[in-house]
């Protein structure tokens, strides 16, 4: 701001050629002044905390200086005493900047703790290695990086819990979004800034429950009157928006306690489609642990559909019906496993649209149900349909 | 300068600066502290100059503070600032400040676009105390006087605090620096539409101040599993706690299942929610444990002075004029928020031929439809005593100091395939929301030179609560303002989030807080 005083200091970026109309040269000169204005703005806004704060910074050095001059321990707030740093003069217990605090003064102290600011994130966007010799004040920089929270916290993926293997846990080692791969073991091997989810106690029942089951949970041992009042609101619910949505809900909310998966209800996954699956397979967060925990999963039940392929090929008829049972058989008991299922395999074709036999085989199983309509069709608009056709695949034996 | 009939400081007041502050240097620049050091008369009239240059500047035309008097006598109009000078009454642009200032030896000048002081001598802007307090008032409450002022006159000569420095370090513990408010609640399964409500009274001020400062203390309430000392032990962990990780909110979770509210007995399952619905289950739930004890009825003119009423409560008035007698009944009613539906609205957009790319539409014109446009409806007229077709209009009477907006996004839809479905028209929102053409107070005059009453009108965006996913399963996530800086709050996971985010985001709730209370 100060450096270019004298100047005009206007932008100039947006300038009409010499052989404008005067319209044009109207418009770009408006353009370039609420250019102008918009920098202005901003950069005001930063010249006011930084220079307050160095201001800030410069008395509370010289303040500091003036208490230390003096012995005792006597706590006066203002001691009578003169000092004069390269930035603030302390007299009779005021103080006053000497020149400007944004050239005399470099770093900033907390207002509070007078403890020196970190200035730069210490991970992430913009990081650099704080001075390991420098107690700084706590408020750090937050970080910004893909997969971690402002403080360059992650967690880990929810551990082998009731109706989770340990196997299912292995990480698709395909799959960017899983940040921190060897999170695997116990709390000790792992970095600091990983955390795990933690337990609370249940008022009622003052049990520990992992802080994921613990709405299930409150609802089972507080819920108002019991497992029946959640029942009837399930029915109620399911009635009234069922039409369009897959039947989940029919479940009875019953066996859905009995074999407690985490987060059965809140995953339910029928929101995702395989558009979705992938963005989320590509961005490599840990925002969600929904998602995590579907994915391990699916590796398992994948292999069971591949598996059957060549055998539906062979005898397309029969198989159809069997695989589809099967499948609907699995999604029964886990309802979660269901779409992510039909979902990852067709995604897991199309980075080999070309590829010949394996892929097409599977492909082929894949796309059974729907393939009265595909059929006389050429392969490649049956690739085409897939996305669209594995919406239908999951639907039929409902 | 606009000529204003209350002068709040009569000339014969001898303005002082402000008192020195630990750890504040007492003036913005050596040159500043010259100029107050100078004599008493010099100091009077520099704070009175300043204040009256504030005046014009935020309460009159931006025309005036914007034109400027060259030296050669050409009259300027520019859109970039210009600068007023403290010492006398010119205004110049910024190629003449230094020909006026070697001219005249005027070294201060006041930059009109945001009130602040330019010092020739250091070559910046300064940030004096007397002034920069001075300034904050006006850009804020409009007026330099506090309304504070009687209230602390009263206890100033009892107060333990003003007499002892050293009263409060000596008496209480300082929160870490780290303790920010800014944490994630961890989703204990499918409370997301929870989650994204409690980040939401976490960071709004007038909540945050009312439990930080004892407004409900959890040590002295013997209501059993009461939802506002849960939320007295949230914000104090939020804000004094260095903790980073999530929080838990299971004391929220568990007074939510113990609560027997009628209403909301649906509302109290293992199964995702409405967001909405549980706002309003929290609001009425806070009131009652701070409030009269009342229960609020919907559609009554209810007020009570508990901080619920006072953050989140404001009145609308509907006027209907009988289209035959031409009578008109008012009627007054308390609202918590404005439910804004958008699928009429997204509808007529599209016949119309109106419809932006991707056929959004803008708050503005969602709250035209509701609060400007009029509609028809059958009332029973009680001046003709039958059934009559009527003209209803209905307005804001008073704002509150946090409005909530919900954009319906989920809508039962009549018709042969009946079901509820979820309306994902984007709808463009604001950073700054100015409500006063939806307030009675705008009827019928014209307010655009009332710069006073538009500026009390004046919202700043405080949160954003978004819905991704379908009707009955999706996620919620919120986006937050602490200061200038926006963070996105992902249930346990908190993360920056840059303004486009925010306004990008195919909002579901909008928490706006009025600028006047900065």
């Amino acid at each position: 701001m100060s450096s270019e005083a004298g100047e005009t200091g206007k932008a100039g970026i947006i300038v009409a050629s010499d052989d404008a109309s005067p319209m044009e040269k109207l418009s770009h000169a408006i353009l370039d002044d609420l250019l102008y204005n918009t920098l202005h703005d901003l950069l005001l806004k930063v010249h006011r905390d930084e220079k307050i704060a160095r201001a800030n910074t410069a008395a509370i050095k010289v303040e500091k200086l003036a208490m230390s001059t003096i012995e005792g321990a006597t706590v006066d707030p203002k001691p009578d005493v003169e000092i004069e740093t390269d930035a603030a003069i302390y007299k009779e217990g005021k103080v006053t900047l000497k020149g400007n605090p944004l050239k005399s003064t470099k770093e900033i102290l907390c207002p509070r703790c007078h403890l020196p600011r970190l200035l730069h994130p210490t991970d992430g966007k913009g990081a650099r290695k704080p001075d390991p010799g420098v107690i700084y004040c706590k408020r750090h920089p937050y970080i910004e990086k893909p997969g971690y929270d402002i403080y360059g916290q992650t967690w880990v993926a929810p551990g082998p819990g009731r109706g989770k293997k340990k196997k299912d846990q292995k990480l698709d080692p395909n799959d960017p979004s899983s940040p921190v791969p060897n999170i695997e073991g116990s709390a000790k091997d792992r970095p600091p800034n990983v955390l795990s989810f933690p337990s609370a106690t249940c008022s009622k029942c003052k049990r520990c429950i992992l802080v994921t089951r613990l709405n299930n949970h409150m609802g089972s041992c507080i819920g108002n009157s019991g497992r029946n009042a959640s029942r009837a609101a399930a029915q109620k619910i399911s009635n009234g928006s069922q039409a369009g949505s897959q039947n989940n809900d029919n479940t009875p909310p019953g066996s859905q306690k009995g074999t407690p998966l985490p987060g059965s209800r809140a995953t339910s996954p029928r929101k995702r489609d395989v558009d979705e699956l992938d963005e989320d397979a590509e961005e490599s967060d840990a925002t969600n642990p929904k998602k995590k925990k579907m994915r391990p999963n699916s590796l398992p039940k994948k292999v069971i559909l591949k598996s059957k392929s060549p055998a539906a090929q062979a005898n397309p008829k029969k198989e159809k019906a069997k695989a589809s049972s099967n499948l609907y058989l699995e999604q029964r008991a886990d309802d979660d496993v269901k779409d992510s299922t039909v979902q990852v395999a067709p995604k897991k074709q199309t980075p080999n649209p070309k590829g010949l036999s394996p892929t097409k085989k599977n492909k082929l199983g894949q796309s059974k149900p729907p393939l009265p309509l595909a059929a006389g069709k050429k392969a490649k608009r049956e690739r085409d349909m897939e996305s669209e056709s594995s919406g239908t695949v999951s639907s039929p034996p409902h | 300068m606009a000529a204003r009939p209350a002068t709040p400081a009569s000339p014969k007041t001898n303005y002082k600066v402000k008192a020195p502050q630990p750890g504040q240097p007492i003036y913005g620049c050596e040159h500043l502290q010259r100029l107050f050091n100078q004599d008493q008369a010099t100091t009077n009239t520099s704070i009175q100059h300043y204040k009256a240059i504030l005046r014009s500047i935020y309460d009159t035309t931006p025309l005036l503070s914007q034109t400027a008097k060259a030296i050669d006598g050409q009259i300027v109009t520019s859109l970039t600032p210009t600068y007023l000078c403290l010492q006398c009454p010119s205004t110049l642009t910024e190629d003449d400040r230094t020909k006026h200032g070697s001219k005249k030896s005027h070294r201060f000048y006041v930059d009109s676009r945001s009130g602040a002081l330019y010092c020739q001598m250091c070559d910046d802007i300064v940030w004096d105390p007397t002034f920069e307090e001075l300034r904050l008032k006006k850009v804020g409450t409009g007026t330099f006087t506090t309304r504070k002022r009687k209230h602390e006159e009263l206890f100033e000569a009892s107060d333990p605090v003003r007499d002892n420095p050293t009263y409060i370090p000596f008496n209480t513990t300082a929160a870490s620096c780290k303790a920010n408010g800014l944490r994630g609640i961890y989703n204990a399964g499918a409370t997301c539409y929870q989650n994204v409500v409690l980040q939401s009274f976490l960071h709004n001020p007038i909540l945050r101040n009312f439990y930080l400062s004892d407004g409900h203390s959890s040590s002295n309430c013997d209501t059993p599993h009461c939802l506002s000392c849960a939320m007295d032990d949230m914000f104090q962990d939020f804000y004094a706690l260095e903790n980073t990780n999530g929080y838990t909110a299971a004391n929220i979770l568990s007074g939510f299942w113990i609560s027997e509210k009628k209403a909301f007995e649906n509302l109290v399952t293992t199964k995702e929610q409405d967001a909405h619905e549980f706002f309003q289950f929290l609001a009425e739930e806070l009131h009652e444990r701070n409030g009269d004890g009342k229960k609020p009825e919907t559609g009554s003119e209810h007020s009570c002075n508990c901080i619920i009423h006072q953050t989140f409560y404001g009145k609308l008035q509907s006027n209907t004029t009988c289209q035959s007698c031409g009578g008109v009944t008012d009627q007054v009613q308390s609202f918590l928020d404005l439910s804004l539906p958008l699928e009429n609205l997204s509808h007529k957009k599209g016949r119309k031929g109106t419809a932006r790319p991707g056929g959004s539409l803008t708050l503005q014109e969602c709250l035209d439809e509701e609060y400007v446009k009029s509609d028809k409806c059958e009332y029973r007229c009680h001046s003709c005593g039958s059934m009559q077709q009527a003209r209803r209009q209905t307005s804001i009477k008073r704002l509150p100091n946090v409005l909530s907006i919900q954009l319906k996004r989920f809508e039962y839809k009549q018709g042969r395939n009946e079901r509820a479905a979820k309306i994902d028209t984007p709808v463009q929102f604001p950073l700054q929301l100015s409500m006063l053409p939806y307030t009675n107070r705008a009827r019928g005059q014209d307010v655009r030179e009332s710069y006073e009453l538009a500026r009390s009108c004046t919202y700043d965006l405080l949160s954003v609560v978004v819905h991704v996913g379908e009707i009955d399963t999706g996620h919620y996530v919120s986006y937050c303002r602490v200061g200038d800086q926006w963070f996105a709050f992902n249930d346990h996971k908190v993360e920056l989030a840059q303004k486009s985010d925010v306004l990008n985001s195919r909002a579901y709730l909008l928490f706006y807080v009025v600028r006047s209370l900065s």
